[in-house]
């Protein structure tokens, strides 16, 4: 029960990425007042990650530090920064061993948010500007990401419920998804036969530990989308992202809105038009509605 | 020309201009509107407006008269229910273009979405693009011309109408067929192209209903009635009502419809005691008059609230399954005890709006018989999600039913078995649902309250999305709810008890911190005052009935609603069936029944020690069965079960 929004700068960085997020998501917050987030994709850094958690407030969030600190070390990660922001805890390391296991330790010791060469998600409860004070998101300035407000019905309104969602275990890859994916359980337990595992319930995450074990396994992207809308079951339009790629998948049923506006600089997809004029105030936008069953995907260029 | 710039106004006080500009015969240029939502909805004056861009979502919906052009895209649900008046897009439009029109001229230039024209009555819609996934879905009639290609499944379980393809079809939906075109019909079409300067030269292919489905293969025969009272015993085994079922189901194949309410003992009010002794309830002379009952439903948002002389209200039941005589006799009702009426699904005649003072307007998925001027003269808006009986299922209204008269109201064929759509075209999400309750709002200047009718389900999911989508307040029906028509099966077995269904309400609330910010009114076999103080004291602001006002008025409860032949007038549109029953004569039935009611409450209310109905609170009960104790958490006291005298009907 959401509004999702995507944004790809195809030719180069800095044309503030997190700008356009705050002000395509503040355009449709109608469609989820309780929770913002986004997925942010900066400079590569090459052998180093950076990863999120969540680690709540006073003790509890001291206590979380030295948790993530001792695990890190325990797992050979040099720590290069570390920076508390608001309820979030926030480390590079230098890190080159197995990226999943690796996860899922860290998992075991705070709430990873995201890990990444690139990608950082930054989310919480309240709306787009909210989340913009608490975590400046604003001055963002990458190539690509997404958005997402999230209308909490099954799950309560928490941070680590709002999302985006990381591809728990797979670096970079994270998506924003309205609707609901009905055959959950069932491609759940299929990948956890696998050895994957699953931080929460949600559906998005399912999609997000899909398409990036497929990428893993060396499938594209568009290869990926395309059997998705063949696996999932129930009503979903979903956008991807990677280090390089965005792309979006909508069902077959076409219950869930989705548009998007496209010019030699840059591609914008969002739940509602109201989003994309955000970007081009007065302006009358040509856009286009993704047929239902439909897939696509853009890379940038750099 | 007035020019509103959205830049500038927000939609709601560009809208009041524009219903302004209309109401003076002024012209409205929109400015800025940048897709914004609801542009013009509501308006019911001949104007025109121009938006210089693109519109968001339901733009010109609810509307009658005006003409509307948008230079660049709409979002979903162009025109939705429009009566007469135009639309014309110069771009795409989202989803739903055309949803439910009962009459008007659209014109997308560019592609439409989704499902083009759903529950579409009369009118044309039209595309010179490409149509998209199902168009036409369940229309009931009027006329969609495209004139690109159809898109997959069109036509799927339309009932009425034309669907004329100029490109490719590339997939027929259910229940759709491809036919003849006439000449004269081609004429037609051309003659509205030219008025909307669309040039196009070709040809068509046309798609109607293939007359599959429209009616159940093998009717029910009627068998003797076997009253509720018989077969609801205590046996449940091979009772006189189950040999029945395995006969008839033998003879017509399939699940059986029936009316009435389910037959299976549940938990409910009953296994409720009051813990205090209330021997002495009643024996305060003129109690009604020294018990504060007042109540007010629906305001908490600002809109302009239900006025209830006690927190009670009629349970919402169809003209369609009831006659008009009934309907009549049970808003004369509500109007003497000071209540509010429900007009269930497919519409407001007349007559109901002339004899209830309250009466709540529901919309359903099928959107039979709604519209702007009877939500103006309504005085509260409700949305139909599901209802207790059976939850996450349309309404069924056999063919008997529908007669010219219900079908004109509902802007449906005739003599059909209808079996309205269990789902909204507009509401797949709560975040849809927002836009359309935004959209009720809009279209009526934020007057009315505006409510949910939920048959409990997931109780504790939707409630919450309930009170995050700003309804004022919730009608919350549990599985003791009867139906006029339903699939046997779902009423007896599908569903959650009303119990259970505020206990999960109130929790969900509570744990989301919102109580204060929605109102309940709780239904589904409430019988008489001492079940509704109880429900009260669970927490419910108010409750409904619905059996209870119709047993009250005549009914004899011989389950045979469905049929169309009710022996007492009530659930039947045969005139010599209704000229049976004397809606004066029922009206104070039903009133005098409700009176009854207001006197237990008020008995009740002054034995537990309050001097309001507000006072009434949980720590009054004590559950009398375990199942109880467990749905409600309330102290399992058995020794309750014996309850003392005293607490029969007195009226004044």
């Amino acid at each position: 029960m959401c509004g999702i929004a995507g944004i790809m700068f195809k030719n180069a960085s800095g044309r503030g990425t997190g700008k356009a997020l705050i002000d395509m998501l503040d355009g449709c917050q109608h469609r989820g007042p309780d929770s913002t987030g986004f997925a942010l994709y900066g400079a590569v850094s090459e052998e180093q990650l950076r990863l999120r958690f969540f680690i709540g407030e006073g003790d509890q969030a001291n206590s979380a530090v030295e948790r993530v600190k001792t695990e890190l070390a325990k797992q050979g990660a040099e720590l290069l920064e570390d920076e508390v922001i608001g309820n979030n805890y926030r480390v590079t390391v230098r890190f080159t061993g197995d990226l999943q296991q690796f996860a899922y330790a860290m998992e075991h010791n705070a709430k990873v948010i995201s890990i990444g060469t690139s990608l950082e998600i930054v989310k919480d409860v309240g709306g787009a500007h909210d989340v913009d004070d608490r975590y400046h998101v604003a001055g963002f300035e990458g190539t690509h990401g997404l958005g997402h407000v999230r209308l909490a019905t099954e799950s309560d309104v928490k941070p680590e419920a709002s999302h985006p969602f990381w591809a728990t275990g797979f670096e970079d890859v994270a998506i924003v998804h309205n609707g609901q994916i009905t055959n959950y359980w069932k491609m759940r337990r299929r990948l956890e036969q696998r050895g994957f595992q699953f931080t929460t319930d949600n559906d998005s995450e399912l999609i997000a530990v899909y398409l990036a074990d497929k990428l893993a396994q060396g499938v594209a992207l568009r290869e990926a989308l395309k059997t998705s809308i063949e696996d999932m079951d129930g009503t979903f339009s979903f956008l991807v992202s990677t280090r390089d790629e965005i792309g979006y998948a909508k069902d077959r049923l076409a219950a869930k809105p989705m548009i998007m506006y496209e010019t030699d600089e840059l591609v914008a997809i969002a739940s509602e038009e109201v989003s994309l004029n955000r970007l081009f105030p007065g302006q009358a936008l040509n856009t286009k509605e993704p047929p239902p069953g439909t897939y696509d995907t853009w890379s940038r260029s750099i | 020309m007035v020019t509103l710039d959205l830049a500038k106004l927000d939609v709601r006080a560009a809208n009041e201009r524009i219903r302004a500009a209309g109401a003076a015969g002024e012209d409205v240029e929109v400015v800025n509107p940048d897709a914004r939502h609801h542009i013009g909805v509501g308006l019911i004056h001949p104007i025109n407006v121009h938006v210089r861009g693109s519109a968001g979502y339901f733009c010109a919906g609810l509307s009658d008269q005006a003409s509307f052009e948008v230079e660049n895209n709409v979002g979903w649900g162009l025109g939705d229910n429009m009566y007469s008046g135009s639309v014309v897009v110069g771009g795409n439009a989202g989803a739903i273009p055309g949803v439910a029109i009962r009459g008007a001229e659209i014109v997308v230039r560019g592609n439409m979405g989704s499902r083009a024209g759903q529950v579409m009555k009369a009118g044309t819609l039209c595309c010179a693009g490409n149509a998209n996934f199902m168009a036409g879905y369940m229309m009931y009639g009027g006329r969609i011309v495209i004139l690109g290609d159809s898109g997959e499944r069109v036509g799927e379980d339309m009932t009425g109408g034309e669907i004329f393809v100029a490109g490719k079809v590339s997939e027929l939906g259910s229940d759709a067929q491809l036919t003849d075109t006439a000449a004269e019909e081609i004429d037609e079409i051309r003659e509205f192209l030219d008025r909307y300067g669309v040039s196009f030269k070709g040809g068509f292919q046309k798609i109607v209903n293939a007359g599959k489905k429209l009616r159940y293969a093998t009717s029910e025969r009627q068998m003797r009635s076997i009253p509720f009272f018989t077969f609801s015993g205590n046996s449940s085994y091979w009772n006189p009502k189950v040999q029945e079922d395995l006969y008839i189901k033998s003879q017509i194949g399939r699940y059986r419809i029936r009316g009435y309410g389910g037959a299976r003992p549940l938990p409910h009010l009953s296994d409720l005691a009051f813990k205090k002794d209330l021997s002495d309830a009643g024996r305060v002379v003129d109690v009604v008059s020294k018990i504060d009952m007042y109540t007010e439903i629906g305001g908490i948002n600002g809109a302009n609230p239900l006025q209830l002389s006690m927190p009670v209200m009629i349970a919402p039941m169809s003209y369609g399954a009831l006659s008009a005589s009934t309907k009549r006799a049970v808003g004369l009702a509500s109007s003497l005890a000071g209540i509010a009426e429900n007009t269930g699904e497919g519409g407001m005649s007349n007559a109901q709006r002339d004899a209830a003072t309250q009466l709540i307007f529901q919309m359903l998925g099928g959107r039979l018989g709604w519209n702007i001027h009877d939500m103006n003269r309504a005085d509260g808006l409700e949305i139909y999600i599901s209802q207790g009986a059976k939850p996450g299922l349309g309404g069924q209204l056999m063919a008997k039913k529908v007669t010219p008269e219900l079908a004109r109201i509902r802007g449906i064929p005739a003599g059909i078995d209808l079996r309205s759509p269990s789902r909204h075209p507009d509401i797949l999400g709560a975040d849809d649902l927002v836009i359309k309750v935004e959209e009720l709002r809009e279209a009526t200047g934020y007057r009315l309250p505006v409510s949910v009718k939920l048959g409990a389900g997931r109780v504790r999911d939707d409630i919450k999305i309930a009170v995050k989508d700003g309804f004022d307040f919730i009608e919350l029906d549990g599985m003791q709810g009867s139906t006029g028509a339903g699939s046997a099966e779902v009423i007896d077995y599908v569903g959650t008890p009303t119990l259970s269904a505020i206990i999960e309400a109130l929790d969900a609330l509570e744990s989301i911190g919102r109580r204060q910010d929605i109102q309940i009114v709780l239904m589904g076999g409430i019988r008489d005052g001492v079940d509704a103080v109880k429900a009260l004291a669970l927490g419910a602001d108010a409750v409904a009935f619905g059996t209870s006002a119709i047993i009250a008025g005549g009914c004899i409860a011989c389950m045979q609603c469905h049929v169309g032949q009710c022996v007492t007038g009530i659930a039947t549109q045969d005139p010599e069936h209704e000229a049976r029953y004397d809606p004066e004569a029922e009206a104070k039935n039903i009133h005098r029944f409700l009176e009854g009611v207001r006197w237990q409450i008020a008995a009740l209310t002054e034995a537990l020690g309050y001097s309001s109905v507000r006072g009434l609170n949980r720590d009054d009960l004590v559950a009398v069965t375990p199942e109880a104790a467990s749905i409600t958490g309330l102290e399992y006291a058995p020794q309750y079960r014996v309850r003392g005298a005293g607490l029969e009907v007195r009226t004044a």
